[in-house]
């Protein structure tokens, strides 16, 4: 079963003390959120859980086994699509099964099956510069998803949408998320992404960064994403904001 | 309106150049301007007719010495330029050489060459590597130190070996500045040979311009310089023809910026 553990890590960047102390947990097919002042570590966080960047202190397990320091085994969206500008975007979602030693033939095949899921039907040999930004978005999700499906690292993935597309996104998100059954860690700015989103909501303070607050969501992927009228709801935003701004 | 845009864009130089012609014609013929010194347009373009079968044979050579160190510049700087950004060691150590050895002007070396290999073809070939190597290798530096770090990030997070980053990432990445390059050095190139055939040569355009300029055939000068002209921009014409062919995608991304 996915599970991570992310055990006291902490790390100095550029002299300055960037993470704490810092202790997060994720279990199986969860949906964690992790919200924090710009600048706090939120990116270095995920560097680190990934394995591109070793912490001073403290560990990585995943299912019991220690990764830390070891790339492969999660697979990571970051705040850019980071699609290449050189490929179709069937030839940029397969990269990560071309990467596993798949043949090229196969691995497009492979990808061209979750075309549809993820929004993309009839944009296989498009480049990316043709798309608009929340497909764009979806065809990066797609390349995350296909490199590692249990568990993965999205960096705000959202962020660089305009409102309108970022709800609609949200919605397909959770609408692929009843097939596919993923552990999420999902770094947001945004508190309501968060409460939509996610079923539990780190939220973590300025350098040396800390967990300062951690809450579960009990009315997350509500039915009807539009008004959220639950008076929980506004309460657990105001509890956020406050650890927020302090 | 697009269509009419690109007419507009290739319509105005056109004219431009036409007017110049025209204003030079008329200045050589009004003020009665002796041919040895300044022959008019269309007594250039007489003579460029006359003499064409000889200069072709002249352009032949010419161009082999052309081609053949511009195909060396480039894989001499593909490869200088690779192992610079790959050790960076390497790219401390030369990156000051390489810009200090352009301070030293081609013709006070060319001579050099002379001495060292004779008339033949080699030290014109030779010129043309000096000329055509600068600009791709620092295009393809600039190309491979400017992709953004966050790609390399995630192919590593993917597990991609070094071999497979650089081919899949950092030389698709790098071709656009790559060609830019090429574009300048194509236009160096015919101008390479010309200087290398200058200082002692038995055939080529440049020779056939030394000859010309000793004989006092102005025209026949400036009929050379026309072939010169057109055989730079032939070159840079199949440079262009191929970077389409290469890297379609990037004129999808200029659009789009
Ligand atoms: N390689 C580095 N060397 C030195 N300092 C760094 C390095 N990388 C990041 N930092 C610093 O570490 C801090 C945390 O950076 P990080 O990118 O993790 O923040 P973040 O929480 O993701 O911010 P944002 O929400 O704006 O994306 C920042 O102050 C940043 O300037
Ligand atoms: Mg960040």
């Amino acid at each position: 079963m996915p599970e991570i553990i992310v055990d006291g890590i902490s790390k100095t960047l550029g002299g300055l003390l960037t993470l704490g102390k810092i202790n997060i947990q994720a279990n199986n097919q969860e949906f964690i959120g992790i919200l924090g002042p710009s600048g706090c570590g939120k990116s270095t966080l995920f560097n680190i859980i990934s394995g591109l960047l070793k912490p001073d202190a403290g560990r990585v397990l995943i299912d019991g086994k220690d990764f830390t320091g070891i790339t492969g085994r999660v697979s990571y969206m970051h705040q850019k699509d980071l699609l290449l500008p050189s490929c179709s975007i069937l030839d940029n979602t397969s990269i990560p099964l071309v990467l596993k030693g798949i043949p090229k033939q196969r691995a497009r095949a492979m990808a061209a099956e979750h075309f549809e899921q993820f929004g993309l039907t009839g944009f296989k040999n498009y480049y990316p510069a043709q798309l608009s930004g929340g497909m764009r978005q979806r065809a990066a999700l797609l390349r995350t998803y296909l490199f590692s499906s249990d568990i993965m690292l999205l960096d705000e993935p959202f962020a660089s949408l305009d409102a309108i597309t970022r709800r609609n996104m949200h919605i397909w998100l959770l609408d692929v998320l009843r097939e596919l059954h993923p552990t999420i860690l999902f770094i947001t700015h945004d508190v309501e992404e968060a409460l939509f989103l996610c079923g539990r909501v780190y939220v973590l303070s300025e350098c040396p960064s800390e967990v300062r607050l951690e809450v579960e969501v009990p009315i997350c992927r509500s039915e009807s994403s539009r008004t959220i009228t639950d008076p929980r709801y506004s309460q657990l935003r105001d509890e956020i904001m406050t650890a927020l701004t302090i | 309106m697009k269509k009419s845009r690109n007419i507009a864009d290739i319509g105005v130089p056109i004219f431009f150049i036409f007017l110049l012609l025209v204003l030079w014609e008329l200045i050589v013929s009004w003020g009665k301007i002796p041919e040895w010194i300044l022959p008019g347009p269309l007594q250039i373009m007489k003579t460029f007719g006359e003499t064409l079968p000889r200069m072709l044979e002249h352009a032949r050579s010419t161009m082999l010495e052309c081609l053949l160190g511009f195909a060396a510049a480039i894989i001499l700087a593909f490869i200088i330029a690779v192992v610079m950004d790959e050790l960076p060691l390497v790219k401390k150590a030369l990156y000051p050489l390489l810009i200090t050895s352009q301070t030293v002007p081609i013709v006070s070396v060319a001579p050099l060459f002379i001495i060292w290999f004779g008339y033949g073809i080699l030290p014109k070939i030779l010129v043309v590597i000096l000329v055509c190597f600068f600009p791709v290798v620092i295009s393809l530096l600039g190309g491979l130190a400017a992709v953004d770090r966050d790609y390399l990030e995630l192919f590593r997070s993917m597990g991609a070996s070094r071999m497979a980053i650089f081919r899949m990432v950092k030389l698709p990445l790098s071709l656009p500045a790559f060609f830019s390059g090429l574009k300048i050095s194509a236009s160096y190139s015919v101008m390479g040979a010309v200087i290398g055939e200058w200082l002692g040569a038995k055939e080529g355009i440049g020779y056939y311009l030394t000859l010309s300029q000793r004989s006092y055939m102005v025209d026949r000068v400036f009929a050379a310089i026309l072939a010169i002209t057109i055989l730079s921009l032939l070159i840079f014409a199949v440079i262009i023809a191929v970077e389409r062919l290469v890297i379609p995608w990037h004129r999808l991304n200029e659009q789009h910026q």
